[in-house]
């Protein structure tokens, strides 16, 4: 067993080939984590004997900012990308551009994945960390397919602003929440691509359901589920998935989980079904909370913003003066007074007091995860934040 | 800022008023978002802003923005335009 880190796969492609046909189980790390990569290192070597050869393992923080190691095995993400394959019509794609961390689940299996199972051309990029290489690529695209995270929109019109891409005739969303409102601007720069909404996370290795955008009108619809998966809820609300594609154990701070057939794994997610089989996300169960006795669901409240935002957004947790547990509203880049007005119009007609954020704050940029999500623990760190209202209590 | 101009600010503030929205002699009962959190809400934003404390009495007995003008009036505020 060993580890690959990114920075090697992206100098020598052939390294990552070679990894994944070799027996041994190995861990596919960014050079990010490499501060986390001798306890991905010990922690592999206490794998059971039969994971041990076949399965591969990636890192993940997911929103949490806790490591957690994912391990699959081989054949089953393998499965996967040939049933999204035929899902999402992909035999027209001759090549996928990387925007992501090649190491975040979803562009691994996704992008790198595919791109190897189906014998087409994978374009490294280092996204809009780098958007004239990213710009160029897409330029030069041909029957081309990208992943983004939704946060990623309000970069595409920040840097290519005004630039059509038709050579992309794919556009992926997944990790954080669909841009449904965007889609709009996403489709003014992709004219001839269609787009989905591809739900999952990285236990699922990592998809669970899928949905093509006009499918639906709101962000919160993530589709039906993938054939081989079952959704259901917890006694909590939380959505909870079997997939045949999945995760066969976890190690976090606690240990190895092997996961099982018969166990349901929780998504970090509160989620329903609606009337028409499809399901619908409510929120992050951690991003549940209640402030004066009411249940604020933050998810919520940030689809609602988009209504009215189309910059990007993030909510972080603060105590109010006293001591009541509430949320602040980031906005970047600054917003025009107008623009904040709207935003306080939506508050103020769709939900009770309880809801409203204790401020509305701005900066430049909002702070990212190495996996392309906003860092909103970070966000308070940000200096020069400036405040454009706040509740008085 | 005159005071008129700041108390129009802390309700557009407090209620998530649309300016166009504000009057001097809108009542309670029209203002959705005038609930008891909103009372309490007001109460500080006077406090911050003219530097008067109201007593809950007087809080819950606001029953327009007029109300408000007519307490801080009696209290030396100056509200002349």
């Amino acid at each position: 067993m060993y580890t690959l880190t990114e920075s090697d796969a992206l100098r020598q492609p052939e390294r990552l080939h070679e990894a994944w046909d070799r027996p041994e189980t190995f861990a596919f790390i960014s050079e990010k984590n490499e501060d986390v990569g001798e306890w991905v290192r010990r922690s592999l070597e206490l794998l059971p004997p039969e994971i041990q050869e076949h399965h591969f393992a990636l890192l993940t923080s997911g929103s949490t900012g806790q490591p957690k190691i994912i391990i699959g095995p081989k054949k089953r993400s393998e499965a996967l990308v040939e049933t999204l394959h035929e899902l999402q019509d992909s035999h027209p794609v001759e090549q996928t551009i990387l925007a992501l961390p090649l190491s975040y689940s979803y562009a691994f299996v996704n992008q790198w994945l595919w791109s190897r199972r189906f014998h087409r051309h994978l374009i490294a990029t280092r996204g809009f960390a780098q958007p004239d290489e990213l710009g160029h690529a897409l330029d030069s695209a041909r029957n081309a397919m990208i992943c983004l995270v939704g946060v990623q929109v309000p970069l595409l019109s920040r840097f290519f602003e005004g630039r059509e891409f038709p050579g992309v005739i794919r556009v992926h969303f997944a990790g954080g929440r669909f841009p449904q409102e965007k889609l709009s601007v996403v489709a003014s720069h992709f004219p001839e691509a269609q787009i989905f909404n591809n739900y999952g996370c990285a236990e699922a290795m990592p998809r669970l359901t899928l949905r093509k955008a006009e499918a639906a009108d709101e962000a919160t619809d993530i589709g039906q589920p993938l054939p081989g998966v079952e959704l259901s809820t917890d006694e909590t609300g939380q959505l909870v998935f079997r997939s045949r594609y999945g995760a066969v154990g976890i190690i976090d701070e606690k240990g190895f989980t092997p996961v099982t057939p018969e166990m349901w794994v929780g998504t970090g997610d509160l989620g329903a079904q609606t009337e028409r089989g499809t399901w619908k996300l409510a929120g992050r169960a951690s991003e549940v909370f209640k402030r004066h006795g009411e249940k604020v669901s933050l998810y919520l409240l940030l689809t609602a913003v988009h209504r009215a935002w189309h910059g990007q957004a993030a909510f972080y947790r603060e105590a109010d003066k006293s001591g009541e547990e509430g949320h602040v509203l980031a906005l970047a880049p600054s917003p025009k007074e107008e623009d904040v007005r709207a935003i306080l119009q939506v508050f103020r007609k769709d939900f009770a007091r309880a809801h409203w954020p204790l401020r509305i704050e701005s900066m430049g940029t909002l702070p990212l995860l190495p996996n392309g999500k906003v860092n909103a623990a970070g966000i308070p760190a940000v200096p020069d934040r400036q405040v454009h209202w706040q509740q008085r209590i | 800022m005159e005071n008129r101009d700041k108390l129009r600010r802390l309700v557009l503030d407090v209620f998530l008023l649309d300016p166009s929205e504000f009057r001097f002699d809108l009542r309670r009962e029209e203002v959705q978002t005038w609930d008891s959190l909103g009372v309490v809400s007001l109460a500080v934003g006077v406090q911050e802003t003219f530097g008067y404390h109201f007593t809950p009495e007087e809080a819950t007995g606001i029953k327009s923005i007029q109300d408000i003008v007519d307490l801080l009036t009696a209290r030396g505020v100056r509200f002349d335009n």
